[in-house]
């Protein structure tokens, strides 16, 4: 090929791959079942998706840097009980809001000094912390419920359109996560905060040998995950209006997928916010897909397995051809 | 690589996705042929043998009234994941769903799916303010039952030592409900110290890990009473292998692994909430109230039963045929037996669903 024709040729996006997985997906659902892709079922599927998304987006830091978080959905429970606990004690609902997303903070804090401290892997720090956090949560919880009371939400204007009680075209959510999506991505890409962590990811060493303050940067990191984990609990105590002993649970399997279906490596040194947000919508296709067509339960586990091959499969067959043709 | 060999690789890729994926929506052959109605049932997990029972007998109805079931749940008990799973059922365009709600960060979202007109029954996990009908057992009493027939085994209101209590799922309502009941009737013996409730997990094996610790922790206890499926069978062979206990085990529910724990004698008592009817009554409940146009959206209790089985005694629910253990056994393993069994059931308390539908409160009376 000549120079002139790759001067031409039109530079895709690094999430072109993940995009055109999706898309492959939404065409085969959507040519099955036509409901699929009526406007409304495609905002308000992605709105049930969209925290884990928004965790995708931050999990991405913590990838990119080489690192790996296992206790962000208990971060994210905790947060949670932490906002609606207080609510239910009288605390002024933005002050409630304020003390979770803090907590979320301070949990990713000690995640962070834990690990530099103790100088150990983030993922063995938080195996034991995942399992404090949830023990803390279902001590302040009493292994129930928590519910902050009907008029707590529905007086706050913030939860009243986060709660659908007043009808926006698109759900708000999604708005809001796509925004935090935009600050993280930019926060990545843009920054010196961002530099250094994709070049600890890169190589810690040669990080540390440059100046740059690893240990620092990582607390820094896991506090951000941490506060972006609060900021989940209280998208969901809004959206859902309530928080359970199980909320969060089950979060990790499907936002480090959707990172790494996203196109994030796990071994660090790259990361893409928006390939994560793909990611996180293939998840959710393929969640959804089963259920528009009918597959029974018992093969649904199987069906997203391979459905995942599969994304991963398109994505990278994209990744292979624009790299030989760069 | 050439772009013909390119395409032909995306469009191999492609064909097999849409078949993997289109496997049962395209090979059914109900689609187009007939207009029948949909009815979604969304279990809190996947491969766990008492829901499995209550799934066999949603499918028992959904062929008895010729509607279409989609089954579906996911694969660990998490709300989100379970309302989510409602949601886009709910999105597909089912004519109604039945669900357990292990969560109160469901109850929300269920309630707008309701008011958007499409009817939703509980059952086995209640919601509570769901505006829809609940079909479950009586949880608080049933747990007042099981603690009543363990303590009569261990020396009625006299007994001294240590009772074990595990509970596979803290916060989870009905199971909550259970566990008041049981320490309600402990605490009728005041020598009675109860260890617990400590949690057992619902997993299999980490559900028998954390009996044998608990065991181990308290080697002269008088019983070990659990609350979930798994319990009984773990209690069984966690006594079996500590050849000096002679606790006393009782639980719930009459999969398979409890009923031969009861029948070698390591395990004792097993409360059964007769899964049959929580799975055929909630979708006999959606087809009449869609089909004749009965409204349902509002809370309502319909009690499922409780069985009470000992390896000598077998007491079902709704004055049913007297069943021998050994016939309980031959039942739990075969569908055909368990339909033709439950058959008075369906012809009569299941199919005068409406007169059996009492306020939510008698629940956890």
């Amino acid at each position: 090929m000549s120079a002139g024709a790759k001067s031409r040729r039109v530079k895709l996006p690094e999430e072109a791959s993940v995009i055109f997985a999706l898309l492959v997906l939404v065409g085969i659902v959507g040519a099955l079942r036509p409901t699929f892709l009526k406007p409304e079922n495609l905002l308000n599927l992605a709105a049930s998706y969209s925290i884990s998304a928004l965790l995708a987006g931050c999990i991405v830091y913590l990838l990119s840097m080489g690192e790996i978080d296992l206790s962000f959905g208990w971060i994210l429970n905790l947060s949670a009980v932490v906002a609606g606990l207080s609510m239910i004690a009288g605390v002024p609902v933005w002050i409630a809001i304020i003390l979770g997303i803090g907590a979320g903070g301070f949990m990713g804090a000690i995640n962070g000094v834990l690990t530099v401290v103790m100088r150990l892997p983030l993922i063995i720090v938080t195996l034991g912390t995942a399992s404090i956090f949830q023990g803390l949560s279902l001590i302040s919880n009493k292994s129930g419920s928590v519910v902050p009371t009907e008029k707590k939400l529905t007086e706050n204007i913030f939860f009243r359109v986060l709660g659908g009680d007043i009808e926006t075209p698109v759900p708000f959510i999604l708005i809001f996560v796509v925004f935090a999506f935009l600050v993280l991505h930019l926060t990545l890409h843009k920054t010196r905060f961002g530099y250094r962590i994709l070049a600890i990811g890169s190589n810690p060493e040669a990080a540390r040998l440059a100046g740059i303050p690893t240990k620092k940067i990582k607390i820094l990191t896991c506090t951000l995950m941490g506060v972006v984990s609060g900021i989940g609990g209280i998208l969901f105590l809004g959206f859902r209006g309530a928080v359970d002993p199980s909320t969060g649970a089950n979060l990790l399997l499907p936002v480090v997928a959707a990172a790494i279906i996203g196109g994030t490596p796990l071994s660090g040194g790259a990361g893409t916010v928006w390939g994560s947000l793909i990611g996180a919508l293939i998840v959710g296709v393929i969640g959804v897909g089963i259920v528009f067509l009918g597959i029974d339960a018992v093969w649904s586990t199987l069906v997203t397995g391979l459905v995942i091959i599969f994304a991963i499969g398109v994505d990278q067959i994209v990744r292979v051809r624009k790299n030989r043709a760069s | 690589m050439t772009i013909k060999s390119r395409h032909s690789r995306f469009s191999a890729i492609a064909v097999v996705t849409a078949l993997v994926f289109s496997a049962s929506a395209v090979a059914t052959p109900a689609q187009a042929a007939q207009k029948r109605l949909t009815i979604g049932f969304v279990v809190h997990v996947i491969g766990n043998p008492f829901i499995q029972q209550i799934v066999e007998a949603a499918q028992m109805a959904a062929r008895d009234l010729n509607v279409k079931l989609l089954v579906t749940g996911p694969a660990g008990a998490e709300g989100d994941a379970q309302l989510t799973a409602v949601q886009n059922l709910a999105a597909s365009g089912v004519d109604g769903i039945a669900t357990s709600v292990p969560a109160a960060s469901m109850v929300k979202g269920l309630n707008t799916i309701i008011k958007a007109g499409t009817p939703i029954v509980m059952f086995n996990g209640l919601g509570e303010g769901v505006n829809g009908p609940y079909v479950g057992e009586k949880s608080v009493e049933s747990g007042r039952l099981l603690g009543k027939m363990v303590l009569e085994k261990i020396g009625g209101t006299t007994a001294k030592g240590d009772v074990i209590v595990g509970n596979c799922y803290p916060g989870f309502p009905v199971l909550e409900n259970r566990q008041r009941g049981v320490l309600e009737s402990l605490a009728k013996a005041s020598g009675v110290k109860i260890i617990g409730p400590s949690d057992v997990k619902v997993d299999s094996a980490a559900n028998f890990a954390a009996w044998q610790g608990l065991l181990a922790a308290n080697p002269k206890a008088l019983a070990m009473v659990g609350l979930c499926a798994p319990d009984v069978e773990s209690i069984g062979k966690v006594n079996a292998a500590a050849k000096s206990s002679s606790a006393i085990g009782g639980g719930y529910d009459l999969t398979i692994g409890n009923l031969e724990a009861l029948a070698n004698g390591t395990a004792h008592i097993s409360l059964g909430q007769t899964p049959f009817v929580q799975g055929y009554l909630p979708v006999q409940v959606l087809v009449d109230s869609i089909r004749n146009k009965i409204k349902i959206n509002k809370p309502g209790f319909l009690d499922s039963g409780t069985e009470i089985v000992t390896a000598t005694k077998v007491i079902e629910p709704f004055g049913s045929a007297p069943l021998t253990f050994k016939a309980l056994q031959k039942m739990s393993a075969s569908k055909a037996v368990t339909r033709k069994y439950y058959d008075p059931i369906v012809k009569g308390y299941i199919k005068d669903w409406q007169k059996n539908l009492k306020p939510i409160a008698d629940e956890s009376a």
